[in-house]
């Protein structure tokens, strides 16, 4: 393992490896981008003739998935659409037009739930992604351990929500959880109950997962790796700082992965329940309930239809997030 | 021509293949997509009667599967043991396993949507306020007609046995597996610490105990944020002389509970506990393990829980070594002297969503056993959860009840105050409800009016469905 650490091998250089596969990719891709527009509509996928003979067989492949898709994707869609215009609590049903929408926004908990959605979400994409980020570019530079040094910050991302949820309980736990014990330790009073003031309770929730960052630090580590490491190099030559690199050659080359990495943290977390449920199931008054906490309440009281309008909600949510990202980070298109 | 003719086969072999493969594959989705919609292990209830080859009537279960965790469920799936051992050849009880066995807050969706798929099995359990709730569907087996056809065993129920389980025309939608008195747990010793010899019998006393608990850095009672607290709120409540009738109908029909005096009462003082520090400090975490815990480790003198508390968590290791045997169980104190009360409940009762004749014979045939009295004796022996049924002197004296338990019940039928809990006659979101406000309004966020508003109209719409 070369220590990075002369301006010629450039701030995030691969291991030579890897830098040959890199330099490899980016001598096709630079041919490619020399090329111009015209080879750019060579490279577009026009599609493909199917056979005539094969098209039956093809169809038939296809049907499995079209079935599926069908099943556990387009008709709940349907149903929670549908049915987010009816009164549908399991004895009974009625269509009821707008009215699970007024309620729903006439009801002051709908906008606690959503503000709290929305704060997570920018937790994530504050929070969560910069520093994954921060530190999958400072873990590219291979420091010493950087190998166990990412395997400890991804092991969290694997623990299932439930069990780190009942963790935090436990660290948050005013009586005997570890952080009011350090805070004791230090001199400071150590009896907040982070989880149930409604001061605290909302971050104390954000801050079990906005440390979570293996997913963004290995897809940023992985992205990196593919940079061509001739980019540095020229950099190098013409007196780029390694600041500079960083900030200049590396940095947009990750547009995509961290739109992509923004895009997924917000799409989990406007579903965001397990981790809120079992923390605090949406209190103390409603200051940590999420959108999907609300429709759950909602389910539980035998309200399908309304919750299924918060669903709808949430779907109507995402859908913004992923046209907005996706524009925002131009994810899907070269960055060289 | 021959490689044209040899391309040729590979492609029609191709074909045969791609065909082949994809017809397999569509045939297991089809198989599996079909296989989602029925449940191979629980019966329609209204099909006709699962009988095997030599004539035996099989009905299911749903909460009698094994379970190292829940001594009810554990009793079920022995009781069901014995009972198909005893009626080999004409019942057999077959158990369905089932996630929702326990109390979650998904039970009672769970058996909804089973209703509603004419698919509920033919026994299974439900609390009062799920009882209440599911026989709406129409589709609980109500057991009133079983009962006056045969008085022998009718009347071997105790008084107001059914009153929780019972419909408004008089239906009995399920029957009893126990009726219990629910107390609070002491610390003798702690509590002769802080000077005091005796459980105390006004809550005055109780928190002039509480304070001297304080002072010598103990916490007097442990709560959850949950059942343990709402015991305690219902405890202050029913030991008013208007608060029975709250807990028992007032609870439903008032827009309002902070209209009721003796609810705001009872309400400060509960949130006075809190301020004054007579609690543990995680008192609104929802999980009652900690408030169990304080008192296990004697941090805290006191914790209200039922009488299965002592094989839950006082007999096990969890406890400090021999503290079953410093423990004392008291009915709750009262607003003045003499006027002591506790909470009476029937708990979980068996019902059944069969209306096939022969099923319900078989149902019939296990409700009986289970409510026999051998069994009702092995229940509480294994649960500690005491018989709702009258038990013989001398049987119960020879089964070595917990005397814990049957010294409550004992003492409840001497008390001024008896009255439900609030999970009995209180709207079903209650729970929730309580949950999510009862923290601010404690922490000063709120103040009592609003809080029982709101609690009001949370509860109430959050059982609206």
């Amino acid at each position: 393992m070369s220590a990075p650490t002369t301006s010629t091998s450039g701030p995030l250089r691969p291991p030579d490896d890897e830098r040959r596969a890199a330099a490899g990719r980016a001598a096709g891709a630079g041919k490619a981008t020399a090329a111009g527009p015209a080879n750019r509509t060579a490279r577009r996928v026009v599609g493909t003739k199917i056979p005539r003979g094969m098209r039956g067989p093809v169809a038939v492949s296809l049907l499995p998935g079209i079935i599926l898709f069908g099943t556990f994707f387009l008709v709940p869609f349907f149903v929670l659409v549908a049915t987010a215009f009816a009164r549908w609590g399991g004895l009974d049903f009625a269509w009821i037009g707008l009215d699970n929408y007024r309620r729903m926004f006439d009801d002051p908990v709908f906008y606690k739930a959503f503000g709290n959605t929305l704060f997570y979400a920018a937790a994530s994409m504050f929070i969560q992604v910069p520093l994954g980020v921060a530190v999958g570019m400072v873990l590219a530079l291979r420091p010493r351990g950087w190998r166990t040094l990412r395997t400890i910050i991804f092991v969290p991302f694997v623990i299932s929500g439930a069990a780190y949820a009942v963790i935090f309980s436990m660290f948050y736990n005013p009586r005997s959880g570890l952080l009011n014990n350090v805070v004791g330790a230090l001199g400071l009073p150590g009896d907040r109950d982070w989880l149930f003031d409604t001061t605290t309770a909302r971050w104390a929730v954000a801050a079990t997962f906005v440390f979570i960052i293996g997913f963004v630090v290995v897809l940023v580590m992985a992205e990196i790796a593919s940079i061509p490491s001739e980019l540095y190099e020229a950099a190098s030559v013409d007196g780029a700082t390694t600041w500079q690199q960083l900030t200049r050659i590396t940095l947009p080359l990750l547009r995509n992965v961290i739109g992509t990495a923004i895009l997924v943290r917000l799409l989990v977390d406007i579903g965001m329940f397990d981790l809120v449920f079992i923390l605090t199931a949406g209190g103390p008054d409603d200051a940590t309930a999420t959108l999907a906490l609300y429709a759950y309440r909602a389910y539980l009281n035998g309200e399908w239809g309304y919750a299924n309008a918060v669903g709808s909600v949430i779907l109507a949510l995402g859908l913004v997030l992923i046209v907005t990202v996706r524009r925002v980070f131009r994810i899907g298109e070269r960055a060289l | 021509m021959r490689a044209i003719r040899t391309r040729t086969a590979r492609t029609t072999t191709a074909r045969t293949t791609t065909a082949a493969v994809a017809t397999a594959t569509v045939a297991a989705v089809m198989t599996v997509v079909a296989g989602c919609g029925s449940d191979s292990d629980s019966s329609a209830s209204g099909s006709s009667s699962d009988v095997s080859g030599d004539g035996e009537v099989v009905i299911t279960c749903a909460t009698c599967q094994e379970s190292p965790t829940d001594p009810f469920l554990q009793y079920n799936y022995e009781a069901v043991e014995r009972f198909n051992e005893e009626f080999a050849g004409t019942y057999r009880v077959d158990t369905i396993e089932n996630a929702n066995a326990g109390s979650s807050d998904d039970r009672l969706q769970y058996y909804q949507r089973l209703a509603l798929a004419d698919d509920l099995p033919d026994l299974f359990q439900l609390n009062s306020g799920e009882v209440k709730a599911l026989q709406e569907t129409g589709k609980l087996h109500d057991f009133a007609p079983n009962l006056e056809n045969d008085d022998e065993w009718a009347g071997t129920f105790h008084d107001q046995a059914f009153d929780a389980l019972m419909g408004s025309d008089g239906q009995i939608w399920a029957v009893p597996q126990q009726r219990d008195a629910i107390g609070i747990y002491y610390n003798v010793e702690l509590l002769e610490e802080a000077g005091y010899e005796e459980f105390p019998s006004t809550w005055d006393e109780f928190e002039d105990l509480a304070a001297e608990l304080k002072a010598q850095d103990k916490i007097a009672i442990a709560m959850d944020g949950d059942w343990a607290t709402m015991l305690m709120w219902v405890n202050l409540i029913g030991t008013q002389p208007d608060g029975a009738e709250f807990l028992g109908e007032g609870i439903v029909e008032s827009d309002n509970w902070g209209a009721d005096s003796a609810v705001v009462e009872a309400t400060e003082r509960l949130r006075d506990w809190h301020v004054e520090g007579y609690v543990n400090s995680d008192a609104f975490s929802g999980d009652f393990q900690n408030a169990a815990a304080p008192y296990l480790t004697e941090e805290a003198a006191m914790v209200a829980n039922g009488p299965w508390f002592v094989n839950t968590n006082l007999k096990t290791d969890s406890a400090a070594p021999g503290l079953y045997e410093k423990t004392g169980y008291a009915a709750a104190p009262g607003w003045s002297e003499g006027d002591q009360g506790t909470v009476v409940v029937s708990g979980a009762g068996w019902v059944s969503g069969t209306t096939d004749e022969r099923k319900l014979e078989a149902v019939e045939a296990f409700v009986k056993f289970v409510s026999s009295e051998d069994e009702v004796l092995k229940q509480a022996a294994a649960t500690g959860a005491n018989p709702p049924v009258k038990v013989d002197a001398a049987a119960a004296e020879d089964a070595n009840l917990e005397p814990l338990a049957v010294g409550l019940i004992e003492e409840a039928a001497e008390l001024t105050y008896r009255y439900p809990h609030v999970r009995v006659h209180g709207p079903a979101g209650f729970g929730t409800a309580w949950k999510n406000l009862w923290p601010a309004y404690v922490k000063g966020e709120m103040e009592t009016d609003d809080f029982l508003q709101r609690l009001t109209e949370d509860a109430a719409s959050e059982a609206a469905g």
